[in-house]
């Protein structure tokens, strides 16, 4: 199958294609517009006002200091995932007693939505009436309850450990789709050869995983880029702004002080960082992967 | 006639009639309700079904709306073009609302009767520009909850000053695991609870010329207050991971002396801790009496095409037998006289505790981008309780960018 | 001892501060929704309650209208997934099997369709769904989970089926099978894996949503799972935390039976096992 193929291709992909258009593009269209006007407070648009709306987004010092925190947490979260769920996916991928509750408890986190997951969390941080400062001075870990949630620094790296707990599900069944895929025979082969486990690993399935590993990366960094719940839920972006990110700068903006032409806008930048980072990541390290069965020679 | 003229006049006569029928057919009006607690949906539902029993060609259709989601929605609702006909809102954005030409004044549609039902100082938050803009539904004020267990243990006795409170706050914390005052340091409201201290240190939140009253002498005194009491442990510790909320619940586990709040508190003490001996108290006063009054307003949209229909209804709700209903049931203080003069108000002493502050209530100025205001507010509070600024920097700072978003 | 059983207890002993951690939240929940209520604010809190209240379950069950909204939550992530591995299969297989113009752009474009946060399109949808007169219809969700998970799907799909060799179905087409029988009689069974890891993602995404859901559906009624649980903690002044535990456990409980179900997909050598 090396040759143009004709229509099929595209007819398969024409549905799917459209519907993701249509739902997708037309606010994607509606935001790029409603950015370049002046809006009223409650999203009626007033007249094109060009850039006005991000050179106050670039003037606004909250801006910054949530593009920083964004970063910040972008990449904790992520790389702290990464780290956890590789081992945790090659354990669950082995033959071992219990394995299958081992996997639902696993799984467990994204059974429940991330509002209610943060919810939860919050109640159980509480510093007089919560359950994890009482289970822990039970077990005699602390001495005076800590308020988790009272300082920006503390509540950021709550908050990032939660959202690492949450995202490890995700990311570990993306990465045991990928190790159930792996031939065996390398294996086999390689044992034979006298490899041991962790050349194995670093010589085998590290190179194989690779595409797994890379969608993992650019799927989580996406999605935890954006993701609001678990800082809205915990802390709201406070204390003073020192946990806000721009997805929870965006909200308030948007839906508190009804500023939706600069919403708008802070909008429009995060894709655009989103994008840069894709193309930049797709385009250095995904260049090597093949597509192993289209148009290649076998 | 022919009998085949016949049966086409009675065909006719048949289509006829439907098609007047259908041009009873029913109008829906589209009402938003902000939800309080679970009781708030099934009332409105108890009331339109009232309501469509004696007028079967409406047809009410109620979307119960939690409130941290209400603004967003109504955002999302006007600009997508799908506004309710009627909702309730809080006072606090009624003048944006009525600014950007949404909301409906109703003085052409209410009556003189209709009018002298509702309690002027409930009323007035409501009026802009000499033009009401909607009616008040549901109103607080608030007052001091105390623990009387704590006070008798530390042997101190329940404050009417500032001053004595702090002599309170100090014998009390100096039991274990107890804490003299309840300071709220997070989220919503976080600025209403110093507004409690800066109004009863003869303080204001705008200036008579409209200008921040954040700056002023009374206002650095109060967080100045609130400062030192963080830092010598007379409040619960670290109040910034105190929402309303929090604060509450710790309050109802006992282990607060005391502490600033609202009268739809008690009913949850009474299910949630039966067994804490409390008492409400006016707000100590350094140089004035006051105390915070909240309305929540129940608006009519200009966009609506059901307007006659909706103030019927609108009318129908404002019964006696409806609002006494929502009142007891909420916990909220009443808006229209006749509730007001029930036996209830006067004889339950906790209702009537907060009903007392009624009198000396201020309200929250009506002024645009209030939310963003209070948000500057609640960020300067924070930062004091942090101990990241003092009471002067930060309240200074604050006033600037206030007088700035106001335009002054 | 035995290996495996040596090997199990590492694996466990590795495994347990994760369990832990996750089974923590769980627990909190699962405390607070069976205790009576006047014991939800004790002081010093504690795991302890003095009986198990299963009657907070059928309250709950009865207060929040609970039914419904599993109901709806179900119907919605059920169908999304559906249509959204109806329409992404094809597209899947075509990105995998064949070459054509324009498909590094089309990859870029699923790419770019996830990165936008529903939070921040969300009024655009509304006003698209508003035009489309699908305001307070399930359906608009329907719609709209699948087109935002059509991404996901096809490069998740698309990966497995590109481990899959082709020489299966070109032996079958050499034999004279048509390209549509053998897709579907050879091809499709190898792909099950990863028909199911795809559908365990499309399934929670939908069953999770919050935002668009809140956004698009207006009457109680129709509410789906989370917002009808968030609804009884947002703003309230009076929140009823055993009702709201209650309801998150119970919300939790299909999914995870849905985990149970789908695990076993995801055994090592079961797609290419079955090649051999």
């Amino acid at each position: 199958m090396k040759s143009f193929n004709g229509f099929k291709p595209l007819a398969m992909i024409l549905p799917g294609l459209l519907l993701a258009m249509f739902i997708i593009g037309y606010p994607v269209l509606d935001l790029a517009h409603t950015s370049l006007q002046e809006v009223s407070r409650f999203g009626q648009l007033r007249g094109f006002t060009g850039l006005d709306n991000f050179a106050e987004v670039f003037a606004d010092p909250l801006f910054w200091g949530s593009l920083e925190r964004t970063a910040i947490w972008t990449v904790t979260v992520v790389g702290g995932t990464l780290i956890i769920s590789l081992p945790i996916a090659i354990i669950l991928n082995d033959d071992f007693y219990g394995r299958g509750i081992a996997r639902v408890i696993i799984m467990l986190p994204w059974a429940i939505s991330l509002t209610m997951t943060a919810v939860v969390w919050r109640w159980a941080l509480n510093g007089r009436a919560g359950l994890l400062n009482a289970t822990l001075m039970d077990m005699g870990l602390l001495a005076e309850p800590i308020e988790w949630l009272a300082e920006a620094q503390l509540a950021f790296t709550v908050e990032i450990l939660i959202g690492i707990l949450v995202s490890i599900p995700f990311t570990t069944t993306i990465f045991l789709g990928g190790l159930s895929s792996l031939p065996q025979d390398s294996y086999e082969a390689s044992m034979v050869d006298g490899a041991t486990r962790w050349d194995q690993f670093r010589h085998i399935t590290l190179p194989l995983m690779k595409p797994f590993i890379n969608i993992a990366i650019v799927l989580n960094v996406i999605y935890v880029f954006n993701s609001l719940p678990i800082i809205w839920v915990m802390t709201e972006g406070g204390p003073a702004n020192g946990t806000d990110i721009l997805v929870t700068y965006l909200y308030k903006l948007a839906f508190r002080f009804g500023q939706l032409g600069k919403a708008s806008a802070i909008s429009l930048i995060m894709f655009g960082v989103l994008l840069v980072f894709t193309i930049i990541y797709v385009a250095l390290v995904m260049r090597g992967e093949k597509d192993s069965a289209a148009g290649e020679d076998a | 006639m022919t009998p085949a003229k016949k049966t086409t006049l009675a065909a006719s006569a048949l289509a006829l009639s439907v098609m007047a029928g259908s041009a009873f057919a029913e109008t829906t009006v589209d009402f938003t309700v902000a939800e309080y607690s679970s009781k708030t949906g099934p009332f409105f539902e108890e009331v339109a079904a009232a309501f469509e029993k004696e007028n079967p060609d409406i047809d009410i259709n109620i979307e119960v709306v939690p409130w941290d989601t209400l603004l967003q929605r109504l955002t999302t609702d006007i600009a997508g073009g799908a506004a309710p006909d009627i909702s309730i809102i809080g006072t606090r954005w009624l003048l944006d609302f009525a600014e950007q030409g949404i909301a409906e004044p109703v003085d052409d549609y209410l009556t003189p009767e209709f009018k002298g039902t509702f309690i002027d100082t409930f009323m007035a938050p409501s009026v802009i520009d000499g033009k009401i803009m909607g009616l008040p539904v549901a109103a607080s004020a608030r007052a001091m909850l105390v623990n009387m267990d704590l006070f008798e243990q530390a042997g101190a006795k329940p404050p009417e000053t500032w001053d004595e409170l702090y002599d309170a706050a100090q014998k009390i914390s100096a039991l274990p695991d107890s804490y003299g005052f309840g300071l709220q340091g997070k989220e919503i409201e976080t600025d209403a609870y110093f507004y409690y201290s800066l109004w009863t240190h003869g303080g204001d939140i705008l200036n008579e010329d409209g200008t921040s009253g954040l700056a002023s002498d009374a206002a650095i005194k109060s967080a100045s207050l609130y400062k030192q009491m963080v830092d010598e442990g007379l409040t619960q510790p670290s109040p910034t991971n105190y929402s309303r909320e929090d604060l509450f619940n710790l309050f109802k586990q006992g282990k607060v002396g005391m502490v600033f709040t609202f009268p739809m508190l008690i009913p949850q003490i009474q299910e949630e801790a039966p067994d804490l001996n409390y008492q409400v108290m006016p707000f100590p006063e350094e140089s004035a009496k006051a105390t915070y009054g909240v309305t929540d307003t129940l608006m009519l949209f200009a966009d609506s095409d059901v307007k006659e229909e909706a103030w019927k209804f609108i009318e129908f709700a404002y019964k006696d037998e409806w609002r006494t209903k929502f009142d007891h049931g909420e916990g909220f203080l009443p808006v229209t006289k006749n509730v007001a003069a029930e036996d209830y108000y006067k004889t339950d002493k906790d209702i009537a505790g907060f009903a007392a502050g009624l009198p000396y209530a201020k309200f929250a100025p009506t002024i645009a981008n209030w939310e963003e205001i209070a948000d500057v507010t609640v960020r300067a509070l924070q930062r004091v309780y942090l101990g990241q600024e003092t009471p002067e920097e930060a309240l200074t700072a604050a006033a600037a960018e206030i007088n700035k978003i106001r335009g002054k | 001892m035995q290996p495996k059983l040596k090997k199990s207890l590492i694996y466990w002993a590795v495994l347990s501060p994760l369990v832990v951690v996750i089974l923590f939240p769980f627990a909190v929940m699962f405390v607070t929704a069976v205790r009576p209520r006047d014991e939800l604010f004790v002081y010093p809190p504690r795991w302890g309650f003095s009986e198990f209240r299963w009657d907070n379950f059928a309250e709950m069950w009865v207060k929040t209208n609970f039914g419904e909204a599993l109901f709806n939550s179900l119907y919605v992530s059920v169908l999304s997934t559906a249509l959204a591995l109806v329409l992404s299969i094809p597209a899947a297989y075509a990105l995998s099997r064949y070459r054509f113009p324009g498909k590094g752009a089309y990859r870029t474009f699923l790419l770019m369709t996830q990165m936008m946060s529903p939070i921040v399109l969300v009024l655009g949808l509304f006003r698209l769904m508003v035009a489309l007169g699908m305001v307070n219809n399930l359906n608009s969700l329907v719609l709209t989970y699948a087109a935002f998970n059509m991404a996901f799907t096809i490069w998740m799909l698309q990966s497995y089926f590109s481990t899959i060799p082709r020489d299966l179905e070109e032996a079958a087409w050499i034999d004279g099978a048509s390209h549509f029988t053998s897709l579907v009689r050879i091809f499709l069974p190898l792909a099950v894996p990863a028909m199911a890891v795809t559908a365990i993602f499309s399934f929670i995404n939908g069953w999770n949503e919050f935002v668009l859901a809140l956004t698009m559906i207006r009457s109680s009624d129709d509410f789906t799972l989370p917002v009808q649980i968030y609804s009884q903690v947002a703003g309230r002044y009076q929140v009823e935390w055993h009702h709201v535990m209650a309801g998150t456990v119970l919300a939790t409980v299909p999914v995870a039976i849905v985990f149970s179900w789908l695990q076993k997909y995801l055994i090592r050598g079961m797609a290419l096992g079955a090649v051999k």
